[in-house]
């Protein structure tokens, strides 16, 4: 099967790396916007948009979105290449597989132009 | 997970604009649904991040085993629960 034309870096050692770094990214960026929503009960407008504002939040923030990304198109690439196959669907699993990727890609893409321009927007 | 990305983006995005959206976005969280939904999204998120970690172990070689693979998902699932418990404490 001519699958792997589809994943993020033709190379399945170097996705599985893409995937735990990004992992990593992800999960101290969420545990670290939950501490601080968690330790700061009576948050204001000025501090959180003042905590957007800084220059390493910004960076924070990019690199978790470029993390999402990435993270989001092996992972969707994985189970669609692991689910949607003639052997569970037939005939029309490649045309399925292909839609269901192009979605999550238009998707992801939305997203991170959305996440740009919010935090560009500040 | 695609849907709890847009909805947690919508929140940041109105709650940065303004004054006025970080207020709408309080009160848009302060409903019974909407609390609902953030239990869930942050949930599943939660509960991903700790099933990762377990990833991540097992990546160095440790848990995998038939015996210890078995007790580590039951480690993860007990942990989540407790997690997904503190979080409704929290929202509520």
């Amino acid at each position: 099967m001519v699958t792997n034309v589809t994943n993020l870096s033709r190379s399945g050692l170097y996705d599985w790396m893409a995937q735990r770094v990004s992992a990593v990214v992800l999960a101290l960026y969420t545990l670290f916007l939950l501490g601080y929503v968690v330790f700061n009960p009576g948050l204001g407008y000025e501090e959180w948009r003042g905590l957007f504002s800084q220059n390493w939040m910004r960076i924070f923030s990019l690199l978790t979105l470029v993390a999402l990304s990435a993270h989001a198109w092996v992972g969707m690439w994985t189970i669609s290449t692991d689910y949607l196959t003639p052997m569970a669907m037939g005939k029309w699993a490649t045309t399925v597989r292909f839609l269901f990727q192009a979605a999550c890609g238009l998707a992801m893409f939305v997203f991170f132009v959305w996440g740009v321009q919010i935090l560009w927007g500040i | 997970m695609f849907a709890a990305i847009a909805f947690m983006l919508w929140l940041l995005d109105i709650s940065l604009d303004s004054e006025r959206g970080f207020e709408q976005a309080l009160s848009i969280l302060q409903h019974p649904f909407a609390k609902l939904v953030t239990w869930g999204v942050l949930s599943a998120l939660l509960y991903h991040l700790i099933a990762g970690v377990r990833h991540l172990v097992m990546d160095a070689g440790v848990g995998e085993g038939l015996e210890s693979g078995k007790r580590g998902s039951q480690v993860v699932i007990v942990i989540s629960v407790i997690v997904i418990v503190l979080l409704g404490v929290w929202i509520w």
